[in-house]
């Protein structure tokens, strides 16, 4: 399965794409979603599950069915959107609460024996170098802690240009 | 001077972000007027955002979210930042106080960098950051006087940071560990922390273990 995040308008989104993709899940604002309150409640309480149950409490367990994650992102300050990095925050049941070390570093064990390819398309009219950097540098952080195959980044000064790529 | 303390844990309880800002706060408290700040209990009103816009410093503190800022708050940033073009006047330094889950206080180095970014659009002055490792550790010792045993890094931090924000200086900033060896925490944080909270609720080890 092949899962896209983005933060565009669902009506926006929907005039990209001819007709719905059958093996692609869609996750996208309809304004229901609750940010993650830190009760690690997903680890161990309902272990794989947020207990909060808006429709996005299911994320990790949707990341462990899915091959290829892309995420379409306005770039703020060098991090993803709001509604983005909502949806990340809501995703931690993809992973363990315990800890492994690589590379002289802790993270959380996996959960899953899955893994994803990542690609992370940021739009922004002026970005900064700065902000590219550090959000080329977070994505590489998120790869490592989901543990995704890889991951690439690309910058885009419009929405189009991303439509012009992605349709 | 007027100092804003923004608690931007999205715990609605005891939070390692108050902790930390509880630390700060008698610190700096002499001669300057503070203010607290809760984005998570429930989005700040326009009122606020433009009192935001009319204090000489921040002091931003939360927790490390998927290396980067918890959403609430990174939403608040993001509202603030076009009060902060169309309000303020003067100058305003900002500070971070960071803690992260892993044990590495390094971890906290690309939230430092966003929030830095932040203040390059706002048009703040970004002034240090403190970046915390095991955070989570900080709730269970509360015993602890500041500067001591496993915060001994912390307490020499503050005391640093406090004398930046009453001069409303910039200052290289520093990521941390806790002065506690990193097997002994990895082995408390495992077994006195998720397994024992795990079974509080009913759940064994291979509970929390389960895919779907």
């Amino acid at each position: 399965m092949k899962m896209i995040f983005h933060d565009l308008g669902q009506h926006e989104y929907a005039a990209w794409v001819e007709a719905p993709q059958e093996e692609v899940t869609v996750i996208s604002d309809n304004g229901t979603i609750r940010h993650c309150t830190g009760c690690f409640g997903c680890w161990v309480r309902t272990p794989g599950v947020c207990v909060l149950k808006d429709g996005y409490h299911n994320m990790g367990e949707l990341l462990s069915k899915c091959d290829e994650l892309v995420i379409i992102s306005k770039c703020e300050y060098g991090s993803y959107s709001p509604f983005i990095l909502n949806v990340l925050n809501r995703s931690i049941s993809y992973v363990l609460p315990y800890f492994s070390t690589q590379s002289g570093e802790t993270h959380h064990r996996k959960r899953y024996d899955h893994q994803f390819a990542l690609s992370v398309h940021f739009y922004g009219e002026d970005l900064t170098e700065a902000e590219m950097e550090t959000a080329r540098k977070l994505v590489a952080a998120n790869s490592v802690n989901l543990y995704s195959i890889g991951n690439n980044v690309y910058f885009h000064n419009s929405l189009q240009a991303v439509k012009e790529v992605l349709a | 001077m007027n100092i804003a303390l923004i608690n931007g844990s999205p715990k609605l309880k005891k939070s390692n972000s108050a902790i930390m800002l509880g630390m700060l706060e008698p610190l700096i408290r002499t001669g300057h007027e503070i203010t607290t700040y809760h984005p998570n209990k429930k989005p700040l009103t326009p009122e606020q955002y433009s009192e935001l816009c009319r204090m000489d410093v921040l002091v931003i503190a939360f927790p490390l979210y998927v290396d980067g800022i918890p959403s609430h708050l990174f939403r608040m940033l993001v509202a603030l930042e076009e009060y902060m073009k169309a309000e303020r006047e003067g100058d305003i330094y900002v500070y971070a106080l960071i803690n992260n889950g892993f044990f590495e206080g390094q971890q906290n180095h690309l939230a430092l960098e966003i929030i830095q970014n932040w203040c390059s659009r706002c048009g703040l002055h970004f002034g240090q950051g403190l970046g915390q490792g095991a955070g989570e550790m900080m709730g269970f010792l509360a015993k602890v006087p500041v500067g001591r045993g496993p915060l001994k890094n912390l307490g020499r931090a503050m005391q640093g940071l406090a004398g930046n924000i009453h001069s409303r200086s910039v200052d290289e900033s520093m990521l941390f560990n806790p002065n506690f060896p990193r097997f002994a925490w990895k082995f408390t944080a495992t077994h006195s922390f998720w397994n024992a909270t795990a079974k509080k609720n009913g759940l064994k080890k291979k509970d929390i273990l389960r895919r779907l």
